[in-house]
């Protein structure tokens, strides 16, 4: 029970930041010099009097604060507001193109988890060996590479010169075959979607991965040096199973938390990835609304993108208290 | 990024329990410490080498321009990088050698897309005939610069921040700590377009200045946690029996006595922001054309993949290499400033 409680806490905590959010993303949206009417009429004759209309129909000619707080009032009711570009609600147009940001972002997660931690148990039981420098120099180079230049690379590589993989767009697994053209039955479904997904999952993930790979090492070793494997040692576990079990356990904790709050760069880095291949995410959705100045959609994504982060936050925080008995619920510091 | 703040969070708890410790502070030992590690050592070669690049750009631009006549006079304004700036354009038939295809700025040339590999143009030139090579260089000034800048940005607003925050407790804490994380809850590289976008217009100077408030959270964070610790030193106490004012005792005690780790998180975070600006760039917001920068370069390479593989891949590398270089200097830092640390 105490575990409900932290998390009714946590959630509860959450709130002023998602007001905060939703303030920000308001003032920055509203308060810019791009005049959202004169973008709708796109240079069409027109008169005072439409103009006025217009403004009265999106609410532009009240205060501020009062355009806002409808705007929370709508938010409440899960409504976003309407798409001037796309003539129609934001909340519709995210949920056509949150899948496939999603299906990105995590497959990048699993892709980056998969090979950092195995990895980085490795460097650290073979700390200083050849092993070792090897994975941190791979790792230097995985924190300081753009994620799009590494989609660029591997299209350059995978799809332009080798061919084997393509290089825009992407596959969705959730629908029916018969959706898209050359595609018959669901192993074929499957099969494509994985090929289409391979290039850009690396591309985003491989940030992940050396940022986990970092973590995970410096905690194995410091894990390696606790005083309980010191204990197994002088038992006589064979040093297989400390590796597997007693380190190890201890040292996926800092991980958890790792995950969480790199979902920020992940998130972002999925607006460059999906630009370099084409993908129709919300990234993409993010720079259309940007070039349309289309202040409505704009603010919905943004609001949405630190929804997530914070949302994946409170989960990865709940978790960590949930797998670690010593975290103290609810007490600050 | 998180693991550097965590590290440095839970390594300020157990700070000089033990005698040999307290010898191992202090700026002679750290910069021994520098000079034995290896990585920091590499890290500080290449970031001198780049800082050295991106000062003769800066000197020689200006020289060009001035060549030119674009400039009327050469004054210590203009030794700032040049962003926005007039485009020289030579009369036809006057393209020799020393002229425009060298000239990072150019518009317009004769020759476009021809690869690399000769001595005239080592790298090749981009679609319009300029030379790429010569952009790259350039290219250095404009991610040196905004690196530099904007996490100066952020750590002095962090600073400021974070030691209001963590030096008075209570109310204040909550309040800004609040607001720092809804700021660190929105991805910086969405934050940093809207800011640049809706407030200014695409613009680098905008972008210099939307990447160091979108990391003024990380940095006030670190100094929070820090100052938390320091505030309750003897030194602090005294300070506040004798009567010194608040903003004195954070200026002269809490700051300063707060500041090495995030000293370190800033060489760190200079790649972090190069980095982002860089995709800023790609995306079009950070420093227009024809102002050459990497990021900006590699965006519109990525139309002439099929043409010219190796455009899409220079600018790249000058990025990867820069990053590399604050990030195994920071992570040398690291080790040097860290008492604990022992190998």
């Amino acid at each position: 029970m105490k575990l409900l409680k932290y998390t009714i806490y946590r959630l509860l905590q959450a709130i002023p930041v998602l007001i905060g959010i939703s303030v920000i993303t308001f003032l920055l949206a509203n308060l810019g010099p791009g005049d959202p009417v004169s973008l709708m009429l796109q240079g069409q004759e027109h008169s005072e009097e439409l103009v006025r209309s217009i403004e009265q129909r999106y609410g532009l000619d009240r205060p501020l604060h009062e355009r806002y707080l409808t705007y929370m009032a709508g938010l409440l009711e899960g409504d976003l507001g309407q798409s001037i570009h796309y003539q129609r609600p934001v909340a519709d147009l995210i949920l056509d193109r949150i899948g496939p940001t999603l299906l990105l972002v995590l497959s990048a997660y699993a892709f980056a988890l998969a090979t950092a931690i195995p990895l980085g148990i490795v460097a650290a039981n073979r700390r200083n060996e050849p092993t070792d420098h090897a994975s941190r120099i791979a790792a230097l180079v995985g924190v300081s590479t753009p994620s799009f230049w590494i989609g660029i690379v591997l299209i350059l590589i995978f799809a332009v010169k080798l061919g084997w993989l393509p290089s825009s767009g992407l596959i969705y697994p959730w629908r029916p075959p018969s959706s898209y053209p050359g595609i018959s039955g669901h192993l074929e479904l499957y099969y494509e979607s994985i090929r289409h997904l391979l290039l850009p999952m690396i591309a985003l993930g491989t940030l992940q991965m050396a940022t986990i790979m970092r973590v995970e090492r410096t905690q194995m070793i410091e894990s390696l040096q606790g005083e309980y494997v010191k204990l197994a040692r002088a038992y006589g576990v064979p040093e297989r199973t400390i590796l597997r079990k007693h380190a190890f356990q201890v040292a996926q904790l800092p991980i958890i938390t790792i995950v969480g709050l790199n979902l920020s760069t992940a998130l972002g880095g999925a607006v460059l990835v999906e630009t370099v291949f084409n993908i129709n995410g919300m990234g993409q959705l993010f720079v259309e609304a940007i070039q349309q100045n289309d202040y409505q959609l704009v603010m919905g994504v943004t609001m949405l993108l630190g929804v997530l982060f914070v949302v994946g936050v409170i989960i990865t925080d709940i978790s960590y208290a949930y797998v670690d008995p010593r975290v103290t619920y609810g007490e600050r510091e | 990024m998180a693991v550097g703040e965590s590290q440095l969070e839970s390594g300020t708890d157990t700070v000089a329990d033990e005698d040999d410790v307290e010898a191992r502070v202090g700026w002679r030992y750290t910069v021994a410490r520098i000079k034995q590690d290896t990585t920091a050592r590499w890290g500080l070669y290449i970031v001198a080498a780049v800082l050295s690049i991106a000062v003769y750009a800066v000197v020689d631009s200006n020289l060009s321009l001035l060549t030119f006549g674009l400039l009327s006079d050469f004054t210590f304004a203009r030794l700032l990088p040049i962003f926005d700036h007039p485009t020289y354009i030579p009369p036809p038939g006057e393209g020799t050698q020393h002229m425009p295809p060298y000239f990072p700025l150019a518009e317009q040339s004769w020759n476009p897309l021809p690869a690399g590999g000769t001595l005239e143009h080592p790298l090749g030139t981009d679609h319009t005939g300029r030379d790429y090579f010569t952009r790259i260089v350039y290219g250095t000034q404009v991610s040196v610069f905004v690196g530099l800048v904007s996490t100066f940005i952020g750590l002095a607003g962090g600073t400021v921040i974070g030691a209001v925050a963590g030096y008075y407790g209570g109310r204040v804490d909550d309040v800004l700590m609040r607001l720092v994380e809804t700021v660190y809850a929105i991805p910086p590289l969405i934050l940093i377009i809207v800011f640049t976008v809706f407030i200014g217009g695409a613009n680098i100077w905008y972008a210099v200045i939307g990447v160091g408030v979108a990391f003024i959270p990380v940095f006030a964070r670190i100094i929070r946690s820090r100052v938390l610790s320091v505030r309750e030193m003897d030194y602090i106490e005294a300070a506040r029996a004798a009567g010194v004012r608040d903003r004195n005792i954070i200026m002269r005690h809490v700051v300063p006595n707060s500041f090495a780790p995030v000293l370190v998180y800033a060489t760190l975070q200079i790649g972090v922001t190069i980095l982002i600006v860089a995709g800023l760039s790609f995306l079009g917001y950070g420093a227009q054309p024809p102002t050459p920068d990497w990021g900006q370069m590699l965006n519109i390479s990525h139309g002439y993949m099929h043409s010219n593989v190796w455009l899409s891949i220079w600018p790249g590398l000058a990025i990867m290499i820069t990053i590399m270089g604050f990030n195994l200097f920071g992570d040398g830092l690291q080790d040097a400033l860290d008492p604990r640390i022992d190998d």
